[in-house]
């Protein structure tokens, strides 16, 4: 019985090593994940601003202010991106 | 033999179906979602058909998929979170299962086409903006507005609402942009193997190059399937927890 219950604590052991992911982050998504977050940003920024334009007959002005706060709200957002993933590999390491 | 690697993302009518002057036809886009649901579905079934106190290798698989969203939700979004147990699963599911079926060789990757990635992200931010709703009321709203004097509010709250817009967009952006990518890679490889080997030769005996890349890049394929169905499910996690909990930036 006690046998069992060694292999039975080896085996969680084993299993808890297996069960450990969330799986790194690859610097590859990292990146990618900076990268979308900008740019959607920009496309978002640019087309709230031509949209404005559009109903309000302004043209280029809004279309100018808010692909400038599009790139402010990109860059929050690449920013905030970068908390985040370093507060999950902070936590992680925690976790070891 | 001009091979066009973009082939593989075209979306061809199997059954043309035309209703209201709308074209609904079953495609080969709608018959690999129905048997990516349908694998899905035979998966959790034949894993929990046995419910055996010892689970075999199917129940486990299905148990560590399980345990591993309801982890994910939990440190994500907190404990609250896991009501959207299911919606945040099936979400997962879908996109892993989509993502690994791509891969086999004359298969049609769903997550390829932006359609199908953007109706997912605006559902998922959608849901995001009526829970909140439901929770905190108009006060929701205060997500828009971080601490700060007035008269930055007024540059502050616009950009706080790109941000917010931009959700949808990154969401679906990258998890197409990463599969098209992947298996266009793949394709255009997978040309040059068939090309150099054709060219006779020395050439020939090159073609064993690519192939071995096609073989790592595969392995590196997997890895991107899987990681970008944890990507959209986390950022699910974290988008909904805002919804739930209003969290400040800080």
């Amino acid at each position: 019985m006690r046998k069992l219950g060694d292999r039975l604590d080896a085996f969680q052991q084993a299993n808890e090593a297996r069960n450990k992911p969330p799986p790194a982050q690859t610097s590859l998504s990292i990146a990618f994940r900076f990268s979308t977050e900008m740019v959607a940003a920009l496309i978002v920024g640019g087309g709230i601003g031509y949209g404005i334009d559009w109903l309000a007959g302004t043209k280029p002005i809004f279309l100018i202010v808010f692909f400038v706060l599009g790139a402010a709200a990109g860059i929050l957002n690449v920013i905030r991106a970068a908390k985040e993933i370093n507060a999950r590999i902070a936590a992680k390491k925690d976790g070891d | 033999m001009a091979m066009n690697p973009m082939e593989q993302f075209a979306v061809k009518p199997l059954i043309p179906l035309h209703i209201g002057g709308y074209d609904v036809s079953f495609t080969n886009q709608s018959l690999w979602m129905c048997i990516v649901i349908g694998a899905i579905t035979l998966f959790m079934a034949m894993a929990t058909s046995k419910r055996s106190l010892v689970p075999g290798r199917m129940q486990s698989m299905a148990e560590i998929s399980y345990e591993f969203v309801a982890n994910m939700i939990g440190t994500a979004a907190g404990e609250d979170g896991l009501r959207f147990f299911p919606f945040v699963f099936t979400l997962f599911m879908f996109v892993l299962f989509s993502n690994f079926l791509g891969l086999l060789p004359g298969s049609f990757t769903v997550t390829s086409q932006i359609v199908v990635t953007f109706a997912l992200a605006a559902f998922v931010v959608a849901m995001v903006i009526v829970v909140g709703f439901i929770r905190h009321g108009i006060g929701f709203l205060k997500l828009f507005v971080p601490h700060a004097p007035w008269y930055l509010l007024i540059l502050l709250i616009p950009i706080e609402f790109i941000s917010f817009m931009t959700r949808p967009i990154s969401l679906s952006v990258r998890l197409f942009a990463n599969m098209l990518a992947g298996h266009t890679l793949l394709k255009v490889f997978a040309s040059f193997v068939i090309a150099l080997g054709g060219a006779g030769g020395i050439l020939s005996l090159l073609s064993v190059a690519p192939f071995f890349l096609i073989v790592a890049i595969t392995a590196l394929e997997l890895l991107v399937a899987f990681l970008q169905a944890y990507v959209f499910a986390i950022l699910t996690c974290i988008y909904l927890n805002e919804g739930l909990h209003l969290h400040e930036h800080h």
